[in-house]
């Protein structure tokens, strides 16, 4: 269950190493045990020249594959998990758990208490997902509400005290490392029993609950006989709780409307205390009927200090907000091209933005666009090869808008035009961006009335929706286009 | 010296952790360890830079204190600086009491004998009971962090030495039904908990009283060293790998030893107790406690794991990693007894939701893919420690998790896997569905693939990506020819578009079954040959017809390359020509190579090019085919050194030359044979491994015998007996003598090896030789008329001959029956023996005594006397 080490390092392209330590953090104790357990199969944790560029080498991230290298790239090192085998010192080092996000890597190697060789099954040694715990935590801790270079870089300084806290001898205590600053925050508060280790202190002051419920919607439309078009909602439920108490309990009820579609593939916080078995059972690998469970979904639990999400859901709504299809046809010198997008009638007409991105790849700048709009602005990014077209902030009475035009490229240069390995030819997409304020797909809301707070004082309950898209992509019917399993479900 | 100012220790800590090794090589590590330890005490450092130095202590104890000895001073200087803190709040004691507990378990030198560890162990239980251990050493706002502090550093040091706690366990009890910290507590109980059932059913201490009795923190004697003993200091695995544990503790549930009912419900109750506050704990810290539980209670009598099902609704609703991958443990740990038939199904649908959740990041997706595909299930069908989809894992609860060029490549690999396996169950079922067939979708994403590979300037990546995808389905469906055929026609297409990718195909050809290999080289090879001429790709199909090349369509490949060598004007498209030319004569191809190789050897520009050229040619012509195909076959030399025919030759020197090897035979002698007119000897060989050819070389001491001929074996296989071999011996002196033996062979990898053999003794009696039998009754007057003969130039002797338990008659049938010319048994024998090159030796043996029996004995060589005189005294002795 124990750490060996710890590293965070930031990825650097163009730097000579590609890369730096920001901090790493070994556990003796485990080293000792990590030993013993592995025997004849055990490789010593490296230092961090090495290990740095070991991992930098195993995640592509050294930049040089002009040569085919068989450590890196032969075809029978698969690697389907973040969780890899690194050649040091002619040694490998298993399992090192790592992912790279926001040009920083976050890596781990967990202690396997049992030999190397071979190589047990990732499923059956539980230093993994405590090894991810860590390192989410870590992430959630640099990069929440963090803006600048400084303020991360105050947050990495404060990492060696926090994990003395959080880690001290590589058995995770707490991936939440907030609390572990908060922890040292309430230190002079004498504690009483029965405090959730979550929770390093009490709130004071006046009583409140805020619920924000987030929708994203991503869509693929295809506008192809035998594809078919998918959409999906995915719903984040944020709650921010100060309430007075230990172990203040509180009810959220999710509700629906009367046509609302039903919540799916429910998640919850692990501080929610029940789970009603219509949450827990509803999915959308299930084919769809009336009989699905459309709420009230009842969430009661009891809150940490921070603000957390809730739960998530996904929802399969019965139309695409936006509906549109993409045309692209290339005419000798220039390509031809026609969008047209009709906003559901359902769908609340009062956007916080509204934009359609239409790139174009593997070619040169543009040169030469002539276009003609039925609605919204068009601008141009020449040298980037792109198209935004700004729909604003409304769709007109129609509820449907279009957009038609030819566009002319200029010579290929490799280095700048953007390259993509499937917008090949004729195959394209454009990609919608917007949000609504105030309004979900599902129709789902927290009912204000329907909160229940067992704690001291009335608290003030404020709710708030939004929609907002993600990864909502039309291709080009006129061209194949990549699809998934799904489109393939007539 | 005084202590250092911040500054120095900021630079020093720094250069350390620069690298460690490289700081401790230098000449500032000797005293690291020590001025650490006295500047914690110094008064003109900031507490900032002792936490620091501190921290530096945590991480790398084994290299500031490398032995026990030093870890004991370390510790007892840690604990005095602890104990001398003023008594106001102070950001040192935490790491202190975490850095003597480091210093103690990683040096050696936790144990009852240690003065550390005895100020250690006590002080820690006293700050965990939260008792006041006086004079102010903890002030009030520090007691709860130190609590914690101690309870984490009991648990790292009964992971370290496991039972160690064993006698504490009631106490923790009931600091945990009190007002301890929850967390602590729960988590050092659960270990301790775990740590004695294992050992316990060993060492047979009593459990019930354990978990009840509430033995004093101060009291001395909480501390369990024999338990520990009893452990033999081994290390216990907290969350076992599962099928190493269930290997390994089947036999653990057997022989544990069963409780008393007493114990038992003391037992349900401790961990009923521990599961009831878990919702206290962070998650982290909830998973693992189920691990250490989990496999504490298996197969315990009396502990039905239903104590866990409360959790189990709560745990299933989150996406908290640490809680679903504790919640497999459970499964895999106690199988239906605890997950019904749908209690499964829906663990199963949660981890296949879980797998593509939109909102959890992709990492988490791929830990959860593993997790599908390595599911613990109730009732498993395939073989153990193979990745393979859950028998309830259909197509339709899979339709979500299957890959699509959009993915990443790590999920796309993974998702390929799962489909792959759905392929091949579709193959076994032949159930067409609603669903679209899941090889045709394997086959349009495949075609996909390939297309983004073949990308004109595309990165490496996504070629690897495709490469690494092929291969993936090569292995899963190598039996399914639907499959395979377009897999080998996509490939060679890619080819055709990209032969810049041509290291990949080498690669993949090196790594897939013959299945995909063979059909693949021949489409490849086609695709090469077809196109002669000067090509940009040219060093690319070099390199590929090198790996595709064999026996096969001779005629084509030899055209394509004399069209092209022409155009291989540069060094290393010679060095590609050549490489062809090299697989082709492993492959055994003569004829046309021959002229192609003559041409070249006289063509090429580079002069190196045409050496090589010419050596193929010389080796072709004066090498037999196997040897060939050894010698040029791979070689372990480091590549390209000044030439390449250097760095060839290396390969070269092995095959071609005899190497001195360890000896894979041996020789040892058989039985004497007496026939014909030379000493024969007879050797019988014996191989460890198959040998060929096998040269026998003989070489005599001192020319005593003519050269010896040697002696010839073609093969010898270990087990299978081998006839003997027989030497004739040629003496020019009827003289004992030593054999000096080498051996030449051939091993089934091609390679000639020589190996020196021990030396083989030819004893005196190896050259006995009978004479002619004479005719029936006058064996007497044939003896007596030798005997005369000897004298007057021989020599006469006497030589007592000591007799065994088999008497005169047993040593002369044993030793000298084919020599004995007339005999009188079992009272007098007349042997006559032949000495080669031309001496005799005559015996009379009569008149025995029960001891021994005089000889008379005549020799025309008085060289031999003594010989004879060792030899038959040596008689009774040699059995």
């Amino acid at each position: 269950m124990a750490q060996r080490a710890v590293w965070l390092i930031s990825h650097e392209p163009g730097t000579p190493l590609r890369g730096t330590v920001r901090f790493s953090r070994r556990y003796p104790t485990v080293e000792k045990r990590a030993r013993v357990f592995n025997g004849a199969s055990y490789v010593p944790i490296p230092e961090d020249g090495p290990f740095l560029k070991a991992l930098l080498f195993e995640l592509r991230l050294l930049d040089d594959d002009k040569d085919f290298v068989e450590s890196r790239d032969s075809c029978s090192r698969i690697n389907k998990t973040s969780i890899y085998g690194l050649l040091v010192g002619g040694e490998e080092l298993w399992p090192v758990v790592a992912f790279l996000k926001n040009d920083m890597i976050y890596a781990c190697v967990p202690l396997v208490e049992q030999t190397l060789s071979p190589h047990p099954p990732l499923i059956s040694v539980s230093g993994v997902s405590q090894g991810f715990e860590l390192l989410f935590g870590i992430q959630d801790f640099l990069y929440s509400g963090q803006k600048n270079d400084n303020e991360l870089n105050t947050k990495l300084s404060q990492l060696p005290d926090l994990l003395l806290q959080a880690c001290p001898f590589g058995t995770v205590l707490d991936a939440n490392l907030q609390n572990s600053l908060d922890n040292t925050n309430f230190v002079s508060v004498t504690r009483p029993q029965k405090q959730p280790a979550w929770k390093p202190g009490t709130y004071k002051g006046k009583p409140q609950v805020s619920i924000s419920i987030t929708e994203k919607v991503k869509s693929m439309q295809y506008d192809k006989q035998g594809v078919a078009d998918t959409w999906q909602v995915v719903g984040t439920v944020t709650c921010k709780c100060d309430l007075e108490g230990i172990m203040p309990n509180v009810t959220i009820s999710l509700s629906l409307p009367t046509n609302g579609s039903p919540l799916q593939d429910i998640l919850v916080h692990p501080c929610v205390t029940s789970l009603d078995s219509a949450i827990l059972t509803s999915s959308s690998i299930d084919a769809m009927d009336d009989s699905a469970f459309s709420g009230p979904y009842k969430f009661p639990f009891t809150p940490p200090l921070e603000s957390f999400n809730l739960c998530y859901y996904t929802s399969q709504v019965p139309v695409p907000p936006i509906l549109g299809f993409y045309q692209m046809k290339e005419e000798e010198v220039q390509l031809r091209i026609t969008v047209n997008l009709k906003l559901h009638e359902s769908v609340k007409n009062n956007f916080e933005f509204c934009e359609a991105h239409i790139p174009f790849f593997n070619r040169g700048p543009i040169t030469h666009l002539e276009y003609k709009t039925s609605f919204g602005q068009l601008e141009v990014f020449r040298e980037k090869s792109l198209l935004i077209w700004i729909i604003g902030q409304k769709f007109p009475k129609s509820m449907e808008i279009s957009l038609s035009g030819t566009v002319t490229f200029g010579a290929k240069r490799h280095e700048k035009q953007p390259f993509d390995p499937i917008c090949v030819g004729e195959t394209a997409y454009l990609k919608l961006h917007f949000r609504i304020l105030d309004y979900t797909l599902t129709g789902c809301y927290a009912d204000q009335h329907s909160v229940q707070v067992f704690a001291s004082g009335k608290p003030k309950i404020s709710a708030y929706r939004k929609l907002i898209s993600s990864d909502y992509y039309i291709w080009n019917s006129k061209a194949p286009a990549p699809v998934t399993y799904g489109s393939l479900l007539l | 010296m005084g202590p250092l100012s911040r500054d120095v220790w900021a630079q020093r800590l720094g250069a350390f952790r620069a690298s460690p090794s490289a700081f401790m090589a230098g000449p500032e590590a000797e005293d690291l360890g020590r001025d650490l330890l006295s500047d914690l005490r110094s008064e003109k450092l900031s507490e900032q830079t002792k936490v620091s130095l501190l921290a530096l202590s945590l991480e790398y104890p084994a290299q500031l204190w490398p032995d026990a000895s030093a870890a004991e001073v370390a510790a007892t200087s840690l604990l005095d600086t602890l104990v001398l803190l003023p008594p106001r709040p102070s950001a040192l004691r935490r790491p202190l009491l975490l850095a003597a507990t480091t210093a103690l378990a990683v040096g050696g030198a936790l144990g009852p004998t240690s003065g550390a560890s005895c100020r250690l162990l006590p002080l820690l239980l006293g700050l965990a009971a939260g008792s006041d251990l006086g004079r102010g050493f903890v002030p009030a706002s520090e007691q709860r962090p130190l609590q914690a502090t101690a309870c984490e550093c009991l648990r790292e040091l009964e992971s370290c030495k496991p039972g160690l706690l064993g006698g504490s366990l009631g106490l923790l009890r009931g600091l945990l039904g009190q007002e301890g910290p929850v967390q602590p507590l729960s988590l050092l109980l659960s270990l301790a908990l775990r740590n004695t059932l294992v050992l316990q059913s060993r060492a047979g201490a009593g459990l019930g009283a354990l978990l009840t009795a509430r033995v004093s923190p101060t009291g001395g004697g909480p501390w369990d060293w024999t338990l520990v003993e009893e452990g033999d200091g081994r290390l216990q695995p907290q969350a076992p790998s599962w099928p190493a544990a269930e290997a390994g503790e089947g036999a653990r549930s057997l022989t544990a030893r069963e409780h008393s009912p007493e114990e038992a419900r003391e037992l349900r109750a401790a961990v009923a107790q521990l599961l009831d506050t878990s919702y206290l704990l962070t998650p982290v810290a909830q998973a693992q406690l189920l691990w250490l539980l989990g496999w504490a209670l298996r197969g315990l009598q009396g502990q039905p794991p239903a104590l866990f099902k409360p959790q189990l609704v709560r745990l299933l609703g989150t996406a908290q990693l640490a809680l679903l991958h504790a919640v497999l443990a459970l499964k895999a740990a106690f199988g239906e007894a605890l997950f019904t038939a749908q209690d499964e199904t829906l663990l199963l649908r949660r981890l296949t939701l879980a797998a593509q959740h939109p909102a959890l990041p992709p990492s988490t997706h791929l830990f959860y893919l593993h997790c599908l595909l390595s599911f613990p299930e109730n009732c498993p069908l395939g073989p153990e420690g193979e990745e393979a989809a859950p028998l309830l894992l259909g197509p339709q609860l899979c339709r979500g998790l299957l890959p699509s060029l959009l993915h990443e490549p790590m999920a796309l690999l993974a998702r390929l896997h799962l489909l792959c396996l759905l392929c091949a169950e579709d193959e076994e079922e032949e159930e067409k569905g609603q669903l679209p067939s899941p090889g045709h979708y394997l086959e349009e994403l495949l075609a996909g693939l390939w297309q983004r590979a073949a990308l004109e300037g595309g990165p490496r990546a996504l070629a690897t990506l495709c490469f690494q995808a092929s291969y993936l389905v090569a292995r899963c469906l190598a039996g399914q020819p639907t499959v395979l055929t377009p897999l080998i026609h996509g490939l060679a297409q890619l080819y055709r578009a990209r032969p810049m990718l041509a290291p990949h195909f080498v690669d993949l050809l090196d790594q897939v079954d013959p299945e995909l290999r063979e059909p693949l080289k021949v489409v490849l090879r086609q695709e090469v040959v077809s196109r002669p001429g000067r090509d940009e790709a040219l060093c690319w199909h070099l390199q590929m017809l090198a790996r595709v090349a064999d026996g096969d369509a001779q005629s084509a490949t030899l055209n394509f390359l004399r069209a092209v060598a022409a155009h291989c004007t540069s060094w290393d498209l010679q060095q590609g020509l050549l490489q062809v030319c090299r697989a082709l004569l492993r492959a055994g191809v003569g004829g046309g190579l021959v002229d192609l190789l003559q041409v070249l050897a006289r063509q090429l520009e580079d002069p190196d090019g045409r050496d090589h050229a010419r050596l193929y040619y010389i080796l072709l012509a004066h090498l037999a085919g196997p040897k060939l195909g050894v010698a040029l076959g791979p070689s372990l030399a480091t590549p390209a050194l000044a030439s390449s025919l250097v760095a060839e030759n290396q390969g070269f020197v092995a095959a071609l030359m005899v190497q001195e090897a360890p000896a894979l035979i041996r020789l040892s002698m058989g039985s004497h044979v007496v026939k014909g007119p030379l000493p024969v000897l007879q050797l019988l060989p014996e191989a460890l491994e198959p040998i060929y050819s096998l040269e026998l070389r003989f070489h005599v001491e001192g020319q005593l015998y003519a050269p010896l001929e040697a002696v010839h074996v073609p093969c010898l296989c270990p087990g299978r007996p081998a006839r003997p071999l027989l030497l004739p011996l040629q003496p020019r002196r009827p003289a004992p003598a030593q054999l000096d033996v080498h051996a030449l062979y051939t091993t089934s990898t091609g390679l000639t090896c020589h190996v020196h053999l021990p030396p083989l003794f030819v004893n005196f009696a190896d050259l006995f030789l009978p004479f002619p039998q004479p005719p029936e009754g006058t064996g007497l007057g044939f003896f007596e008329e030798l005997w005369d003969s000897c004298l007057p130039e021989g020599a006469e002797s006497r030589v007592w001959c000591p007799l065994g338990p088999q008497g005169l008659e047993g040593l002369v049938s044993r030793h000298l029956e084919p020599f004995v010319v007339m005999a009188q048994p079992p009272t007098s024998y007349y042997v006559a023996i032949h000495l080669p090159p031309d001496s005799k030796l005559l015996l009379r043996l009569e008149a025995a005594l029960a001891d021994g029996v005089p000889v008379a004995l005549r020799t025309d060589d008085w060289a031999v006397l003594p010989l004879v005189g060792d030899y038959l005294r040596g008689l009774a002795a040699a059995v």
